[in-house]
């Protein structure tokens, strides 16, 4: 039940509507720990399993690679470029750099990566919700949503991971260029920079923060589609499945990263 | 009855891509390189693969400082704050590694000081004047200068506030500034006036008019001299026949001193005479003294002799 209906309900309703949204959180973060036992288990790794995978990796993250680089590195370019003209005027071009590798390689790439995958995977998933297995309640059909959610949950955790790094390294060329141009001697001073930024604490906190994205975008959407197959999609919903949790944990787990690291 | 997932496996997936389990192993070595890489990248950017020294800075004041930021000479990174740290007796200690490849900068003669501007960040730096000294020895302790602009406004405030204050009390009206210039006025007030500049610095035209009467009274009194002293028959020209008496006197004097020269000659001769005479004496007296010698002997010997001879005895009491 979502939460705008509980706000909308009877007081002696809400028991009810508090448990059952409860056990939807509960029943989401078990599809998670599912996901990752199966990822850490050998035995998942059957060839079945292997080309599934494969083809949600490929689905997910190579078809889409190149377009978002592509996408990333232009808005990235303009960002780079409005940082570093504004702290030239302002005569705090030494900041310029450190800022540019703060915003847009620390927050807002793995976040972008994170939105872009969520927004496939609830494409993909909407698409397998009309597959012939659809209301087939066998053990073949069983068995085959169960390896695909496995399947998918892990290629989306790698699609998020791939998105992000690849695009991150390619800002981190872009700013060198944007600020030394194709000289090699401003090297070192940007080493030094991007020393600074990545401090221990920081360096593990975006690392930390991309697994996580990876996994909430890989396992919400998924979890939301067991659930519309348990008991069915809503009358008055046409929104993607789980997009606005996705959306709430995407929030917290960036808002906790910034306190982290800035408090 | 057939396992349903051996069915699935076996069974290619329709419209699938060719080639798609070495796509996604592409890309996921692809993804595991990159972030290898970006994790030896960020390694050797944080100074984990460098041989450094170790540089202790003690700073009263370590506010601003924090672990990763950098130690520079004449504008270069040679350092890196590894740990900020209150010592025993209260005074931070900043742990400094400097790479040895940039430790030839530091010398033994270098100064360490922390500055903090209004806008930026603290910024630890480093001079170094005599390139020639020792180097500066692994896990060197070092006191370190403050530069402080946010520091020095305080001061700079009280320090104008007093020149201010100084400054209003010299333009008061009863200011010892304005009396002094009161006084300059009254000065060449007087200055102005009949007398001049006499009568300011006498005091006022009486004064002045006082020390002219005396000027003009001194005036005769020195017409009156000269007329008393080079005037005819005036004291010069006595003075002038007295001086060409006393010359004939002299004269007289010299010659008189002359003829006492020469008495004085023939007195040292009678001199020489008496002293030749003396010498001569002496021999004499010592002839008489042996001729009487002889002649006491000779009594001598008649007296021992027969019949003049008696017998010498001695009769004891």
């Amino acid at each position: 039940m979502p939460i705008n209906s509980f706000l909308y309900s009877k007081p002696r309703h809400w028991g009810g509507a508090l448990a059952h949204y409860g056990a939807s959180w509960w029943r989401m973060l078990l599809l998670g720990a599912i996901a990752l036992v199966l990822a850490f288990s050998p035995s998942t790794y059957t060839r079945a399993y292997r080309r599934d995978t494969a083809r949600q990796i490929y689905l997910g993250a190579w078809q889409v690679l190149p377009w978002f680089t592509v996408l990333s590195a232009l808005i990235s370019l303009v960002i780079i470029r409005i940082v570093l003209v504004t702290a030239l005027s302002y005569g705090l071009s030494r900041f310029g750099l450190e800022m540019v590798v703060r915003v847009l390689v620390l927050e807002l790439i793995p976040l972008a990566a994170a939105m872009f995958v969520a927004l496939r995977a609830g494409m993909a998933f909407n698409a397998a919700a009309l597959d012939p297995f659809a209301g087939d309640t066998s053990l073949q059909a069983a068995w085959q949503l169960q390896r695909e959610l496995a399947a998918q949950v892990s290629a989306n955790a790698v699609a998020v991971l791939s998105l992000a790094i690849v695009s991150s390294v390619l800002v981190l060329v872009l700013a060198y260029l944007n600020v030394y141009g194709l000289s090699p001697w401003g090297l070192n001073d940007y080493t030094r920079t991007v020393g600074r930024v990545f401090e221990p604490t920081v360096a593990i906190g975006f690392g930390l923060k991309t697994l996580m994205f990876g996994l909430a975008v890989a396992v919400i959407p998924a979890a939301a589609m067991m659930e519309i197959r348990r008991f069915g999609r809503g009358a008055a919903s046409t929104m993607q499945p789980g997009a606005v949790r996705l959306l709430f944990v995407l929030t917290v787990i960036e808002a906790a990263s910034l306190a982290v690291k800035y408090f | 009855m057939t396992d349903p997932a051996t069915d699935l496996a076996t069974k290619p997936a329709p419209g699938a891509p060719p080639h798609i389990e070495v796509k996604a192993v592409i890309l996921l070595v692809l993804m595991t390189s990159l972030i290898v890489a970006f994790l030896l990248y960020v390694m050797h950017a944080r100074g984990v693969f460098e041989v450094t020294q170790r540089l202790v800075l003690v700073a009263d004041d370590s506010e601003g400082v924090i672990p990763g930021m950098d130690m520079t000479f004449a504008g270069f990174a040679v350092g890196r704050v590894r740990l900020v740290e209150l010592a025993p007796d209260g005074k931070a200690r900043i742990l400094v590694d400097v790479p040895r490849k940039d430790a030839g900068w530091l010398r033994v003669s270098s100064v360490f000081t922390i500055e903090r501007g209004l806008v930026g960040d603290t910024r630890i730096k480093a001079y170094t004047g005599i390139l020639s000294d020792p180097p500066l020895q692994d896990g060197a302790t070092r006191t370190v200068l403050r530069g402080d602009t946010g520091a020095e406004i305080p001061k700079l405030v009280a320090s104008a506030r007093t020149l201010l204050e100084n400054l209003e009390a010299m333009t008061r009206m009863d200011s010892s500034l304005n009396a002094s210039l009161a006084n300059v006025q009254a000065a060449t007030g007087r200055l102005s006036g009949r007398y001049g500049l006499l009568g300011g610095a006498l005091g006022g035209d009486e004064q002045a008019r006082k020390a002219m009467l005396a000027l003009d009274r001194v005036n005769a009194l020195l017409a009156s001299a000269d007329r008393r002293v080079f005037g005819k028959s005036g004291i010069a020209d006595d003075t002038q026949a007295a001086v060409v008496q006393l010359n004939v006197v002299l004269q007289d004097a010299s010659a008189s001193l002359k003829k006492l020269d020469a008495v004085l000659a023939e007195a040292q001769a009678v001199g020489n005479n008496a002293r030749i005479a003396t010498d001569d004496l002496g021999v004499l007296r010592a002839e008489v003294d042996s001729s009487l010698r002889k002649a006491s002997r000779l009594v001598d010997e008649i007296n021992r002799k027969w019949p003049f001879a008696h017998k010498s005895e001695l009769k004891l009491p």
